[in-house]
């Protein structure tokens, strides 16, 4: 009951802030929109692999820089639209991906929990790294006319191209939502997230299911890169910063809560806008998310602690 | 009889290390403090790890401790060997009011802390344009300590490195030793056996914090200017990390073995290919978990083990 109270009273004061804000500075809601859905649609992934494989993978952004990559040669190659490699984008991932699990995770399934952040913390150092050899530290972008796509309100400019960002968000937390709660797959990899040992005694292969979902979130990452080629240039350390904000987003909404990283990312996306609208404050938009990770972390071990 | 010539080994290579400026030109006394820089990050990054804690920080308390010491010296009028010690002690007391919070957290949320904090320490420095510089940086007006001796330098760099290997063979000999290990095996049995495991995780951390900002501090006087960028680095959280996994960890001498042998290769490598030489880093830290957990000199220990049972 106190609970429920907390939640409205909370999401009453998220909606009079959302309001007043966009009374007074549109464009920021505008923005943090269309950065909310880009955090969420690649913390999705993240959020599958915790829940389900138990694996912080360090090297979650760094997938999505390879992916990226690979999407722009293929498209200056080819003269391809970077929209029509989402799909092959996804499947290459997913084949990169399950190559990398089956040759290094999986063997360190069983190992501590630090010895697996160390190791797709090398992971990503090795993708980082080895991209910047073949391809130095040189910035690449594709020039594509539809992403300065915008609609005019009044005066105001709203550019919209972003908003594919968001749609995927949804889509990827919808259509999780429903292949673990509808398909034999996801629901096999539901119970091997809740409990392995139980859900190997019944006759789950739990390693093959490891390896589906982890080859499955990165068809996801391996989506956005292509799309995120779209409106942003890409360099080797492209990735590193949202492996943080994944993981940042992950960890506010708490493992397992899908819906939760869609609410985590509006908060963070429009908080960082907020921030971003004045000269003053500008410089101190990136600092939002590491406070709030640290808050979110803090507060959560205090709650451990009485409970 | 293997103890005195371990003694010895180690004295002869002490008696070397202090003498290699007469022996040695500028360049290798360079690569020479490079990797001394390395190996006492990765020495002190070993000794918080021996309590089972795993810091992504020692970048934000390194860069923590070169900042006090650059505006130690432009905005306080230190002398610059004074602002040494002052870094240290700088780093030391943030590292006091940061331990007091999320000395708390475990595994992978001590990680992340560590990490984000590391991030939030550059951002400020960064921001605090009037300050510190911002992101330009900030050059010492008199240079570089001692004038820029080559000999100097390499003194001062192997005067920072003897604090931490003291350190961490203290650690070694002391209670930490016992209390650590504890800690490490197991909280709840530690705790019962009457450790108490917050404030030795409290000092742990607050000594090898005071450490890394001693370094930070050496390393800015020694080439007397310091951007946000090049202190807080993360080669400085990368590169310790990879080097004390390698050598072997929980130990002093893992993070030696180490650092010299990914020290003086990464120094090659950088000559060799400008781009990317830090894969190497990534790929070792790869094997290094799937393979050899204990490191070469576990690996070591462990191939030499049979052959002196059987000697005796």
């Amino acid at each position: 009951m106190a609970l429920k109270r907390r939640a409205t009273i909370l999401a009453a004061l998220s909606a009079a802030a959302t309001i007043l804000i966009l009374l007074w500075k549109p464009s920021v809601i505008n923005n943090g929109l269309q950065q909310a859905g880009l955090y969420a649609a690649i913390a999705i992934p993240m959020g599958l692999v915790l829940g389900i494989v138990h694996i912080v993978n360090l090297a979650h952004g760094e997938f999505m820089m390879v992916a990226a990559y690979a999407t722009y040669f293929a498209c200056r190659a080819t003269g391809m639209d970077p929209l029509l490699a989402v799909l092959p984008a996804a499947a290459v991932t997913a084949a990169f991906g399950w190559v990398v699990f089956q040759l290094t995770i999986k063997r360190a399934l069983k190992a501590p929990e630090l010895n697996q952040l160390i190791l797709t913390f090398g992971i990503a150092i090795a993708l980082t790294q080895a991209v910047n050899i073949l391809f130095t530290s040189q910035t690449f972008k594709l020039q594509l006319d539809y992403v300065s796509a915008s609609i005019d309100i009044g005066e105001d400019t709203f550019p919209v191209w972003s908003y594919v960002f968001v749609a995927f968000a949804i889509l990827y937390a919808v259509g999780l939502k429903l292949f673990l709660t509808r398909t034999t797959i996801g629901k096999a990899a539901l119970a091997v997230g809740q409990n392995p040992k139980g859900a190997a005694i019944v006759g789950i292969d739990v390693n093959r299911v490891y390896g589906l979902v982890f080859a499955l979130a990165l068809a996801l990452v391996g989506a956005m890169g292509a799309l995120f080629l779209t409106k942003q240039s890409i360099f080797p350390s492209v990735g590193s910063p949202y492996t943080m904000k994944s993981f940042c987003l992950v960890a506010v909404a708490g493992i397992g809560n899908i819906p939760g990283i869609l609410g985590a990312s509006l908060l963070l996306g429009i908080s960082e806008q907020v921030l971003r609208g004045f000269r003053d404050t500008r410089a101190w938009a990136d600092i939002v998310f590491f406070v709030l990770i640290i808050a979110v972390i803090l507060g959560r071990s205090i709650k451990w602690r009485k409970s | 009889m293997n103890r005195n010539l371990a003694r010895v080994v180690a004295t002869l290579l002490g008696a070397l290390a202090v003498a290699l400026p007469a022996l040695a030109g500028a360049y290798p006394l360079q690569v020479a403090r490079n990797v001394m820089l390395y190996m006492a990050l990765a020495i002190t990054w070993d000794m918080l790890l021996r309590s089972g804690q795993i810091s992504f920080g020692i970048a934000g308390l390194f860069g923590l401790g070169a900042y006090a010491s650059i505006l130690g010296v432009i905005r306080a009028g230190m002398p610059a060997w004074a602002s040494i010690p002052f870094a240290a002690a700088f780093s030391a007391l943030a590292a006091l009011l940061i331990g007091y919070l999320i000395l708390r957290l475990r595994g992978m949320y001590f990680s992340i802390v560590t990490l984000a904090l590391a991030e939030i320490f550059r951002i400020v420095i960064h921001n605090l344009h009037d300050f510190t510089g911002g992101p330009e940086g900030i050059v010492a007006p008199q240079g570089v300590i001692f004038g820029g001796s080559a000999s100097a330098l390499y003194w001062l760099a192997l005067g920072g490195l003897a604090v931490a290997l003291g350190a961490s063979i203290w650690f070694e000999r002391s209670k930490f030793h016992f209390a650590l290990t504890a800690i490490r095996d197991n909280e709840i049995a530690a705790s019962t056996s009457g450790v108490n495991i917050f404030s030795w995780l409290l000092a742990t951390f607050v000594i090898t914090s005071g450490i890394q900002g001693l370094l930070g501090g050496i390393f800015v006087q020694s080439y007397g200017f310091a951007t946000p960028d090049s202190v807080f680095s993360a080669d400085f959280t990368l590169l310790p990390l990879a080097m004390a996994l390698l050598g072997g960890i929980h130990g002093t001498v893992g993070p030696i073995m180490g650092a010299v042998l990914l020290g003086v290769a990464s120094e090659w490598l950088k000559l060799q290919m400008p781009y990317g030489h830090l894969v190497v880093y990534g790929i070792i830290i790869i094997i290094v978990i799937l393979f050899m957990p204990r490191g070469l000199y576990g690996l070591a220990r462990k191939m030499a083990r049979p052959a002196e049972g059987r000697a005796e």
